[in-house]
């Protein structure tokens, strides 16, 4: 396992506890709340929701834009 | 900056809140600006175009603009204020679902980092971020408060990202040199987004999230 497996590994790891706890969030009785329940709470005050969208705003320009 | 019982929606109705939440909502802003300071730093440094790097410090010093304009504005009539009235949501139309694909497919036979292709990503993210700035904060229905200990869980999967794509800048032979052997998550995209297909999906997606966003 070379240096790069293990960085590409690290991120499997990590997107696969994000889609644990997406999963756990939908069980009865979870106290883990969903990926859409901390965005929206996260949205609810102007700072954070302007903070949102210039994030993803700034993904696109960051993948695309010169 | 400051905090203001107004942006806090869980903040008391008498404009008192609890300490706790007080200290949170004290706390917020400059936390939200100081992401988008550092954010800003390591774009400049990694040798993304200036423009990048820019973008976020605007965003962070509009924010802190905007935030002691509204502390010292009585009464506050911005669209800080939650919104008594039921908001019009943006509804997912077929027409609209064709718009974004045609969107996607055209957008995406355009080579990344063009002038069209630039154009054509900074068009609706300025519109989103302009929508987003000028929207009320909605009028919750649903409870507030989250479990502390489960938002915290995402706060660390989110904080491990950060900090492994962090690592792996770090472990680049320079901060502007991608490296095969430490690759950042652009570098893993790389190959994707160099196809017409690769774009065209990744762009959907991120037209979808964005509209996703300020259905919020």
């Amino acid at each position: 396992m070379n240096s790069r497996d293990i960085t590409v590994a690290g991120y499997l790891a990590i997107a696969s506890s994000g889609v644990a706890l997406e999963l756990l969030s939908h069980l009865s009785q979870s106290r883990i709340p969903s990926f859409e329940q901390v965005l929206s709470r996260l949205m609810r005050t102007r700072s954070g929701r302007i903070g949102v969208v210039a994030g993803w705003a700034w993904l696109g320009m960051h993948f695309f834009a010169r | 900056m400051g905090s203001t019982s107004r942006d806090d929606p869980g903040a008391c109705k008498d404009g008192s809140a609890a300490p706790d939440r007080s200290f949170v909502a004290a706390a917020r802003e400059p936390i939200i600006v100081a992401i988008f300071v550092l954010a800003g730093i390591f774009e400049v440094l990694s040798g993304d175009p200036v423009a990048h790097g820019a973008v976020l410090f605007a965003v962070g010093g509009l924010l802190s603009w905007d935030a002691v304009h509204r502390r010292h504005k009585e009464p506050d009539p911005s669209p800080a204020e939650p919104s008594v009235e039921p908001m019009l949501r943006p509804r997912v139309t077929p027409l609209i679902v064709s718009a974004g694909l045609a969107y996607a497919a055209l957008v995406g036979t355009f080579a990344r980092y063009t002038w069209p292709a630039t154009v054509s990503v900074v068009g609706p993210g300025a519109a989103g971020v302009a929508v987003a700035w000028r929207r009320p904060t909605r009028q919750a229905k649903e409870p507030l408060g989250l479990d502390p200990w489960g938002t915290v869980s995402w706060v660390a999967v989110f904080l491990a990202l950060a900090l492994w794509e962090l690592a792996a800048l770090l472990l680049q032979p320079s901060l502007t040199t991608p490296s095969a052997a430490h690759p950042t998550i652009s570098t893993l995209t790389d190959p994707v987004l160099a196809s017409h297909l690769g774009r065209s999906i990744t762009l959907s997606l991120w037209l979808a999230f964005g509209w996703l966003l300020l259905e919020r």
